[in-house]
């Protein structure tokens, strides 16, 4: 009788931890929900009703942002600005990942603090001097530019994330690459960067979504129309054409089309991978 | 001996080649500009031109000016929610770990506001909380005939409050429970079956082994969501408040952005980056130390 009573309060129990579940999940995607379903109303019928599902559904609003709106140029150079960083940023934290967990020599821990000291400055700090400096070096609406300024500033995290994973690995395989006579890009091309290959996908989740969000330092480099990236986008779409909501959100879904189907495709891998080089061991 | 002193230098060589991207790089785009700040707090200076030197000016300026002050307050109300997004998806990971039925669903749809991004999220909250958006229709159809002036945003305390419980309550659950559940894996199986065998219910487990064993990862969990609330906040506000209703939702980030950008007043908000540069040294130096910490033991 009484193990009878025991299981059915588990049971309760149990249905009460999905019943929050399902709550807390439902607060949560309901701002997706919500531009989803308000995308593919029309103006006239947002204004009706806010709320509930569509009931002629259009993609009339797509098409206006995919053809007038400059959303396709938004999303070449928003490729084209994270790939190239992202070559640049993986090479950088690579290497230098590399010196710090697997050499030995002086100032190694001074050097590797101040890295870790870095990372966390707010854009914001730096932004008015940046600004001065590409617009000295010439870079200001240039695609170079951003992308310097995006490495240079996302680099030290991905750098402690390279430290901590090559920490792991044993050192012999340098000694053994040395008696080889193998220079040190020989070995960073032969060597390290095969190595390092289990931490692409987790280099690539952690900066190319930092990047991809990326705001303040996009809004001041890229200030033709024309260069924008999706996030700087949407960031100053709302203010600049007094739009309607139902083409604000179908640009929203439109820019988040591309992170939610790989997303979808990778999701253990993106939710693994984000927590790296925040947990010991 | 010689062998050993000749490895040493044979790595430094190495490690000079492979660190100088980053070094350059870093120098030039972050430490420059951190150190130069100092300079240019203590000049007025309109962004053009030449600096003019006015010593200590700025600073006065600074402790008595209303923006700053609100600032401060922003951000220690901002503060006061890190607790509530450290403790929920402590709790929600520790009911996942055990294996619930569909959790893979859960954390899927936890983990999405990471994947859309401040930004977006912030436009897309501003169209959902705006006077006009869909919580107004709903309260109106619920019969509140003023449900107009339920506009969380548009009130100095509601709008503080509803900023500071998306960005560091909402936002931040879903990279906690995942961030969570991956700690709570490293913990020692056998040691919740010997609680089992002492009779301990799942509270106590909870209190006794899940928190100790995490230990390490709470506090550094919580570090992080400092970093978020001092200096990760800008697209937030920027799309949510742009800082308002007056200057209720400015924090010293935004604050210095205002500032150089749209006041032109680029020493004046040098002088506030250097506020700001003080406060993140500080959580620096204790994510330093726990970064230590954890790799001593």
């Amino acid at each position: 009788m009484s193990l009878q009573k025991g299981r059915l309060w588990d049971l309760i129990l149990r249905g009460m931890t999905h019943f929050m579940l399902i709550l807390f999940s439902l607060v949560i995607a309901y701002p997706i929900y919500f531009s989803i379903i308000t995308s593919l109303k029309s103006s006239a019928d947002y204004a009706m009703d806010k709320v509930g599902v569509p009931t002629s559904p259009t993609i009339q609003n797509y098409i206006q942002v995919l053809l007038n709106m400059n959303m396709l140029r938004f999303m070449f150079n928003t490729v084209l600005l994270v790939g190239v960083s992202m070559v640049l940023y993986f090479l950088i934290c690579t290497a230098a990942g590399f010196a710090f967990g697997k050499l030995r020599f002086k100032g190694r821990l001074w050097i590797f603090t101040f890295v870790l000291f870095i990372q966390i400055f707010p854009q914001m700090v730096i932004a008015g001097q940046i600004y001065q400096m590409i617009s000295k070096m010439q870079l200001l609406n240039t695609y170079v530019g951003l992308i310097l300024v995006w490495v240079a500033y996302f680099a030290p995290f991905g750098t402690y994330i390279m430290t901590t994973y090559y920490g792991s690995i044993p050192r012999s395989l340098v000694e053994s690459a040395r008696i080889d006579g193998a220079g040190v890009i020989q070995q960073l091309i032969w060597i390290m960067i095969p190595i390092a290959k289990p931490m692409i996908g987790t280099l690539g989740i952690i900066g190319a979504l930092a990047m991809w969000h990326e705001l303040p330092f996009s809004m001041l480099i890229l200030q033709r129309q024309q260069m924008r990236t999706l996030t700087l986008g949407i960031a100053l779409m709302k203010g600049e054409f007094g739009l309607p909501t139902p083409v604000l959100t179908a640009a929203i879904m439109a820019t988040s089309a591309i992170p939610l189907v790989m997303y979808i495709i990778f999701q253990n891998y993106i939710t693994m991978g984000s927590t790296a080089g925040s947990i010991k061991g | 001996m010689k062998r050993t002193r000749f490895r040493m230098t044979q790595d430094a060589k190495d490690a000079l080649v492979l660190l100088s991207p980053l070094l350059v790089l870093t120098g030039v785009f972050l430490v420059f500009p951190v150190a130069s700040n100092f300079y240019y707090s203590l000049t007025k200076w309109k962004g053009l031109g030449t600096p003019v030197f006015i010593g200590l000016e700025n600073y006065r300026q600074l402790f008595q000016d209303t923006r700053f002050y609100s600032s401060l307050k922003s951000l220690g109300t901002l503060v006061l929610y890190i607790p509530l997004g450290v403790f929920l998806p402590l709790v929600i990971a520790n009911i996942l770990r055990t294996g619930l039925h569909g959790w893979k669903a859960y954390r899927a749809l936890l983990y999405l506001p990471n994947i859309i991004g401040p930004v977006i999220l912030g436009t897309i909250f501003s169209v959902i909380l705006s006077q006009v958006g869909p919580i107004t229709e709903i309260l109106k159809s619920l019969g509140y005939a003023n449900a107009n002036e339920f506009y969380m945003l548009g009130k100095s305390t509601s709008a503080i409050n509803t900023l500071s419980f998306l960005f560091v309550v909402w936002m931040r659950v879903g990279f906690g429970c995942i961030y969570f559940l991956a700690a709570m894996s490293t913990i020692d199986e056998s040691l919740y079956d010997a609680a089992k065998i002492d009779g301990t219910n799942k509270f106590q487990d909870f209190i006794h082994i899940t928190i100790p064993g995490i230990r390490f990862s709470i506090e550094f969990f919580t570090v992080l969501a400092f970093i978020e609330v001092f200096a990760r906040m800008y697209g937030m506000i920027f799309t949510l408040t742009g800082g308002g209703p007056g200057y209720a939702t400015y924090t010293l980030e935004f604050g210095v952005y205002m500032l150089s950008f749209s006041a032109y007043q680029k020493g004046y908000a040098s002088a506030w980056a250097v506020i700001l540069f003080f406060f993140c040294a500080i959580i620096a130096l204790v994510q330093i130390r726990l970064i230590r910490k954890g790799e001593q033991s």
